[in-house]
């Protein structure tokens, strides 16, 4: 078969559209002078049966020589050579088998769709015709009725119009009834409605669903203006969400809210009446021009009666003692109307009254707890561009003057009331904008609580470290050899002009990050005669933001980082790789990981001194930590990198 | 590494980060390309810098010619030491040496041609390698550090073919002298040794805290950086850096420079030198200062005079240490410019 099928394959192969007769009449030329050759024909000649014989045997003879020519290759030698040649020639042939088949299978399922297509295509014809007909039945049949009812009551036709106006009037009066019966029944709800919501309230407090509290506070709210509104729904809805230990509600007096709105003829009358007081008293006594912008200072300056109080539950786990207690931070939103931005006044709250240690003040101060809260957010000017040019008119400098009785204007406080105020095109009029709000609101809540927490957790670490006593918790001690000398005797807060001042700071105030947003301490460390100051510079952002060490050793001399290597490579042991020292989430333990990392270090320094041959007497610091090396590298590092488990010091 | 943003916007933590991280930087090694245009710095981070110094050079140089054209991460650890042959750059320092192609080195993500290891007797910790010294001639690389011996590898076959034992602590510095050939090798030991690289042995020791008119007990007994030019030699560290002639072991001259010196050259009829302070110094070979020349790092730690013949107009002094920072000295008198990490 195949043989035969290569016989008749020429070079051109003219592709006939399904046409019997003239195919009949090619393969007759075929067989005898082999000029046309068409397959469409030889596809209706041949038995599909016979053809998917002939495609099983093909396929089991490709796998048969497969398998043979598998085995001569596995075999070997010379004359392998020549019978797998042969056998490539046979699989050759099958394979040309194969592809005609495929033609054939194709082209016997193109002639199956191609007669199905013309079946199909009568029958939608005939189905035509059929709607046609039928259509024209039915009306046909329509109108000899009509024609035989009009024939039937063609006398009393109005009166059928009038019985049906009759019957709409009835229909009516009915409605009418029921529409009154409905209403009775609806009005003697309302009293029973009401008595029931009365008697339910002890449930709802019982089973802390205040929907009576909260149908009051919407009341309310539809008095706030609209940023503080925003703020209200937008946290409202988080808390009922998300977060279980937020809570919203509205404080201020929603009656001078409502009197805002007093129509403007009134008080065009009382400007008259006051105008004309004024002129009397003028000459008793002239208000002085700087009570005058006193006034309109305060007028611009004026907060909107109503304010949005929010309050977020602090989980603070007391880690020297299993107790959970919540402190909680109070936040009050107020409007400055005529500015047209929002502020906010924070107060933190703890379940035990707090003693405050004395370097930890400006911690959870109202002024400087939440500042920072974003990068750079420091809250001391306006985030409206529009209200420089009010303030050139009442001569106020900045709003910084007057943050601690208004509030802080930061930039997150805007954008949960949903106001933005764009810096390349200012808007005319910025209005609030719900989708704003919310897409701000879960991240600032986290970090208003990340912020509260880390506060709380240096506020406990600050009394421990002013009696001299670095808190490491157990599973920080892993980080520190079990024996370590050198103490922290003071911790102390220093001014910014201060830390400024200082000699051995200068890299850190260059490179700007010893900005006046920052809070900056001051510890000392001793062992013996050696005396370590180490100047801290603390990021708000703490603990994401690393504390930043500088260090000055007075032994022997004074040593910098830019007069010892190794002093330089202390620092980078803390404010480099502080990673490491971070602990366990949320990295509260990072900043006294790190003095505690400063006390094993000066340990190294101090005992890996390199002996002066020419001075008299035992070191002053014998080396009792194992070390593997002494010095190593160019700049000859002393080993600080703790190894733990095994306890021993090495170079990074 | 990013270029740390400018002060008047908000520092967020990868930001301050970056920040300390540069503040922490040291560079510890440079080494010129073969063409004389470019300069590879080598940082304790373990990467290496490719700076443009014909770039930088040019009267069109702008800011960002100062920053790298690419940076990568080279080691694991510090990058002590480089040196170039004519075709590649080698960097060690943690123990390994690796090459890389300089025709290749400028893309992205370059990967070295080869990394050789040593023999090591101690397998608790890797030594570092401070110093790598190529010797023509045999077409071989010597590289010294943390062990205590001087390697030799044949730059051909990779085989590391001697193994120089004599130091009793880690080896700092080396120098070739052409004419022997001969290596020398100053270590924490306090001594400087000569070896014959033919005979393998070590030929002459100097043991300089031991001579009272250059010893400064108060700063150590090790010698932290050599130069030598035919039967002179010149090392420094904790004693005060001298002047020595060889063949006599005599020190001819002592120069009074009190903070201890990291990196000393010979310059036409100069000895430069740099270490411990801003400064570059230079030195008579009578023992004068001739000028001293402050850089913009606290502290200095090698210093690279590009006298490649194909780029005359990249003739410069680099000078590296305690910062971030490559000064560039276009004339000895004054530091030009600073390139930057």
């Amino acid at each position: 078969m195949s043989s035969e099928s290569s016989k008749k394959r020429k070079p051109k192969v003219i592709r006939s559209d399904g046409a019997p007769a003239e195919g009949k009449r090619n393969r007759s030329d075929t067989e005898q002078e082999g000029k046309y050759y068409s397959e469409e024909a030889e596809v209706d000649l041949r038995d599909p049966g016979r053809d998917y014989e002939l495609y099983k045997y093909t396929c089991q003879e490709l796998q048969r020589l497969m398998a043979e020519i598998q085995d001569l290759k596995s075999r070997g030698g010379k004359d392998v050579a020549v019978e797998i040649e042969d056998r490539r020639i046979q699989s050759c042939v099958h394979f040309m088998t194969l592809k005609k088949l495929n033609r054939l299978a194709h082209i016997r399922l193109k002639k199956g769709r191609d007669q199905t297509h013309e079946a199909k295509q009568k029958v939608d014809a005939y189905h035509l015709q059929l709607q046609n007909l039928l259509y024209e039945v039915m009306h046909l049949q329509k109108e000899i009725t009509k024609c035989l009812e009009f024939n039937d009551s063609g006398v009393s036709f109005p009166n059928r119009l009038a019985e049906k106006y009759r019957e709409c009037l009835s229909n009516k009066e009915k409605i009418l009834k029921e529409i009154e019966v409905k209403k009775e029944y609806l009005s003697s709800l309302q009293p029973r409605l009401n008595s029931i919501m009365q008697a339910s309230l002890p449930v709802q407090e019982y089973l802390f669903m205040p929907f009576d509290q909260a149908h009051k506070q919407y009341e309310t709210a539809r008095h706030l203006p609209p940023p503080l509104y925003v703020l209200f729904v937008q946290a409202t809805a988080y808390g009922q969400a998300c977060d279980k230990t937020l809570s919203v509600a509205i404080e201020g007096s929603v009656d001078e809210a409502k009197a805002l709105f007093k129509p403007p003829e009134d008080s065009q009358d009382d400007e008259s009446d006051s105008d004309a007081e004024e002129e009397q008293t003028t000459k008793r006594r002239r208000p002085t021009l700087g009570v005058q912008l006193d006034d309109k200072r305060k007028e611009m300056l004026k907060r909107h009666p109503l304010s949005v109080m929010l309050d977020l539950k602090c989980k603070d786990k007391v880690y020297y003692v299993e107790r959970l207690n919540d402190s909680v931070l109070h936040l009050t939103f107020y409007y400055l109307m005529n500015l047209n931005i929002m502020t906010v006044k924070a107060k933190v709250t703890t379940a035990t009254e707090l003693i405050t240690p004395i370097s930890a003040g400006d911690l959870l101060s109202p002024d400087s707890v939440l500042s920072c809260l974003y990068p750079g957010d420091h809250g001391k000017k306006t985030p409206n561009p529009a209200n420089q040019y009010q303030f050139d008119k009442v001569g106020i400098l900045t709003l910084r003057d007057y943050v601690l009785d208004l509030g802080h204007p930061y930039l997150w406080v805007q954008k949960l009331g949903g106001l933005h105020f764009p810096k390349e095109q200012p808007q005319h009029t910025v209005i609030a904008d719900h989708s704003l709000s919310a897409s701000h609101m879960e991240t600032t809540m986290k970090l208003l609580k990340t912020r509260v927490q880390s506060r709380l957790a240096l506020h406990k670490q600050f009394a421990s470290l002013e009696h001299g006593i670095v808190p490491v918790t157990s599973d920080c001690q892993y980080l520190f050899p079990a024996k370590v000398v050198s103490r922290l005797v003071k911790w102390v807060t220093i001014a910014h002009e201060d830390y400024l001042e200082l000699h051995f700071t200068k890299d850190i105030v260059e490179a700007g990050l010893a900005e006046d947003t920052n809070l900056y301490y001051m510890a000392l460390v001793e062992r013996g005669t050696a005396k370590l100051q180490a100047a801290v510079v603390l990021n708000p952002g703490y603990s994401s933001i690393p504390p930043i060490f500088q260090l000055c050793l007075n032994w022997k001399g004074e040593k910098t980082n830019s007069n010892d290597d190794n002093i330089r490579a202390m620092e980078s042991e803390v404010n480099v790789c502080y990673k490491e020292l971070c602990g366990p989430r949320p990295s509260h333990q990072l900043l006294t990981n790190q003095l505690q990392r400063l006390c094993v270090l000066l340990d190294v320094y101090l005992e890996t001194d390199s002996h002066d041959d020419s001075v008299e007497g035992p070191k002053e610091f014998p080396q009792e930590k194992m070390c593997l090396r002494l010095f190593r590298g160019p700049s000859r590092m002393k080993p600080f990198k703790y190894n733990h488990p095994q306890g021993f010091f090495s170079h990074r | 590494m990013e270029r740390a943003v400018p002060h008047a916007v908000p520092l967020g933590q990868m930001e301050v980060f970056q920040a300390l991280q540069r503040l922490h930087m040291t560079i510890f090694s440079q080494s010129v390309s073969p063409c004389g245009k470019f300069l590879a710095a080598g940082n304790n981070y373990g990467q290496i810098a490719i700076f443009s110094l014909s770039a930088a050079l040019s009267s069109e140089a702008k800011e960002e010619s100062k920053n790298p054209v690419v940076t990568f991460q080279a080691h694991d650890g510090p990058v002590y030491s480089m040196v170039s042959t004519d075709r590649h750059l080698l960097s060690a320092g943690d123990g390994e040496v690796k090459a890389w192609l300089w025709a290749e080195i400028l893309k992205k993500g370059c990967k070295e041609l080869w990394r050789r290891q040593p023999p090591y007797r101690t397998s608790l910790e890797v030594p570092e390698i401070n110093a790598l010294l190529l010797v023509p001639k045999e077409n071989s690389l010597i590289l010294a550090g943390g062990d205590c011996q001087l390697h030799t590898m044949d730059l051909e076959t990779g085989a590391f073919t001697r193994a120089l034992r004599g130091h009793t602590d880690y080896i700092h510095c080396l120098a070739l002298r052409e004419r022997s050939p001969e290596v020398l090798s100053g270590g924490e030991d306090g001594a400087v040794r000569l070896w014959d690289l033919r005979t393998a042995k070590e030929v002459q020791t100097i043991e300089v805290y031991k001579h009272e008119e250059c010893s400064r007990p108060h700063n150590g007994r090790w010698i932290g950086c050599l130069a030598t030019d035919s039967d002179w030699m010149v090392c420094g560290g904790g004693p005060a850096l001298t002047l020595w002639h060889l063949r006599s072991s005599t020190p001819t001259t002592i120069f009074p420079m009190r903070a201890p010196q990291k990196h000393v050259t010979f310059y036409q009829d100069l000895i430069l030198s740099a270490g411990q302070g801003r400064c570059v110094n230079q030195w008579q070979l009578s023992g004068e200062l001739k000028a001293q020349v402050p850089g913009s790092s606290p502290g200095l730690l090698s210093l690279s005079l590009n006298q490649q013949p194909a780029a005359p107009e990249c003739k410069v002094l680099t000078a590296a240490g305690n910062s971030c920072r490559v000064d560039v000295f276009t004339n000895l008198g004054y530091r030009a410019f600073s390139l930057s990490f």
